[in-house]
């Protein structure tokens, strides 16, 4: 045994957290573990939950110990076998195949004037909608989806199909409960995909365009990789962007100085984004498994430990964020994990800040005077694996 | 071994040995040299492994990429149209026994 195992301690076990409560609010209960313990055994979650931003780190930067090829992975189930459960080399081809597509260059070119177009609709839409209506279902959602729709090439699918696509094979990834009419509805978006993919991409081949699978054509990658990165990116590139969007129209409604700071610099949206996403990370946790034995940040795990990664823990954690639990735009810069790190760095982190910060933000709150909550109808805020706004009625002034 | 220096603008440095063919910005990570975040693990994809070469090593660096030339322009710190890197795209002894570079003062 090495030093480090020696003095290292066994893992304690949280029995005391239940999925109903970390669903309604996790960071109580974040806050309680981080405190106890970097990494606990949750039965509830069937899952080691590493909670402290420094064990987080050092799970994101070690592949070789912290694989992401889980075995009997609900998400392999679901969406197949992408690049987020794969690690190097074969992580890495997968992840070349996307090209220049979500990167800076593409998003200036190509996407800021498709982002553009998508938010005037959904905003007229919204607005028809009346005050009273609900900013993530009637803008922010379809705002999302349709961006995501024509990123990746879809031609041949609505941003309505997108939305079930992504709700029904995430419901999937999350399917613990082995519940036989979720997994009926993941299966059927999981052939939909597939055929809308076959469909399009002979389409594509002749019409080529900036988009995902039209890139895909012209890539040297099997389709069954095609297929399964596709679904992966349906899943991971919808609900984040709308879910950080209302987290960051819900905190600046909800903090009337920090509106007023904003509305008097528009420049600090970037920032916005960035306090939005450490506050409340849209996917607070993702899955890892060790290859051996191992000791984390102190704790012994086991070979084979079903891990799962808290970044929404990680977030607030006080040994590197003060005063964490408050939405804080002026706080110190400081790196938060809501991208996660390494070699699965969110591939479309560049998309969701041009999308959210550069053009939705900046508009709403200039064509919306005097947005505010609705004081009739609570905003809800829920989840814990994915959190966001679940409702967030809003009234406005007529301009 | 090839020798990497991050000089930090406080006048702290740290010198550093490390492996032929290890990155500049995976040193600093994994030796904990405060500045260098490398969130995207050196993909060339987030720009927080900025750093400032001296000039006197910029000879014997490799061309900048497509992809680095990309993210040099997403830096949170100026970039200096010479002497501006990615520490992701440096391999410490590849055409270079040593190198000095200096640490921005921001990556976010
Ligand atoms: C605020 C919005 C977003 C957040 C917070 C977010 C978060 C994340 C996180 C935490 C991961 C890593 C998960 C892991 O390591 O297991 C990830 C990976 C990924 N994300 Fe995002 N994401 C966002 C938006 C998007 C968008 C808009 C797209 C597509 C256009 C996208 C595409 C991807 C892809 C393809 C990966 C896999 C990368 C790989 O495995 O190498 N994401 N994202
Ligand atoms: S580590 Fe991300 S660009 Fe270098």
């Amino acid at each position: 045994m090495t030093a480090e195992a020696i003095a290292a301690r066994p893992v304690p076990t949280a029995d005391w957290v239940t999925i109903e409560d970390l669903y309604r609010n996790p960071f109580p209960i974040y806050r309680k573990m981080r405190s106890e313990a970097p990494v606990h055994w949750v039965p509830a979650v069937n899952r080691y939950m590493v909670t402290s931003y420094q064990a987080c780190h050092t799970v994101e930067n070690n592949q070789e110990i912290f694989s992401a090829d889980e075995t009997n992975s609900l998400m392999k189930r679901a969406m197949g076998h992408s690049m987020l459960r794969k690690d190097d080399p074969e992580h890495d081809v997968d992840r070349k195949s996307y090209g220049s597509v979500l990167r800076p260059k593409a998003i200036k070119e190509h996407w800021n004037a498709i982002f553009q177009a998508n938010h005037e609709t959904y905003l007229a839409r919204l607005k028809s909608a009346g005050p009273g209506a609900d900013l993530i279902w009637e803008y922010a959602a379809p705002y999302a989806a349709e961006n995501l729709r024509l990123v990746m090439g879809f031609h041949n699918a609505t941003q309505e199909d997108m939305q079930r696509w992504s709700q029904t094979m995430i419901n999937g990834t999350g399917n613990y409960a082995d519940n036989p009419d979720v997994w009926a509805a993941s299966e059927k978006s999981y052939n939909e995909v597939d055929d809308a993919i076959d469909e399009i991409l002979p389409y594509l081949r002749k019409n080529p365009d900036s988009s995902l699978l039209s890139g895909m054509t012209s890539m040297p990658i099997p389709l069954e990789a095609i297929r399964a990165n596709m679904k992966m990116t349906i899943g991971g590139g919808l609900n984040e962007p709308r879910d950080v969007l209302g987290v960051a129209v819900w905190a600046l409604l909800s903090h009337p100085d920090q509106l007023a700071q904003v509305l008097a610099d528009p420049a600090l949206y970037p920032t916005v984004f960035e306090e939005s996403v450490r506050w409340v990370a849209p996917i607070g946790m993702y899955p890892r498994e060790t290859t051996r034995d191992t000791v984390l940040e102190g704790v012994q795990l086991p070979k084979g430990a079903r891990l799962g990664v808290v970044v929404g823990a990680a977030n607030r954690d006080p040994e590197v964020f003060e005063d964490p639990e408050s939405f804080n735009i002026n706080r110190p810069k400081k790196p938060h994990l809501a991208f996660g790190g390494g070699n699965h760095y969110c591939a479309g982190a560049w998309v969701a800040k041009a999308s959210v910060s550069g053009i939705a933000l900046p508009q709403l709150f200039a064509e919306l005077p005097n947005l505010r909550l609705d004081p009739e109808r609570p905003a809800v805020d829920a989840g814990w694996v994915f959190r966001g706004m679940t409702a967030l009625p809003v009234r406005w002034d007529a301009k | 071994m090839a020798k990497v220096s991050f000089h930090h603008n406080d006048g702290n440095v740290d010198v550093l040995d490390v492996d032929p063919g290890t990155s500049l910005m995976r040193a600093a990570v994994t030796n904990g040299v405060a500045g260098i975040v490398g969130e995207c693990g050196g993909q060339a994809m987030c720009a927080t492994c900025h750093v400032y070469v001296r000039p006197e090593y910029l000879d014997g660096l490799p061309e900048i990429s497509e992809d680095e030339e990309e993210m040099l322009e997403c830096t949170a710190d100026p970039r200096d149209e010479d002497r501006s890197r990615l520490g992701c795209q440096i391999k410490a002894g590849e055409g270079l026994d040593e190198i000095e570079v200096d640490v921005p003062a921001s990556q976010i």
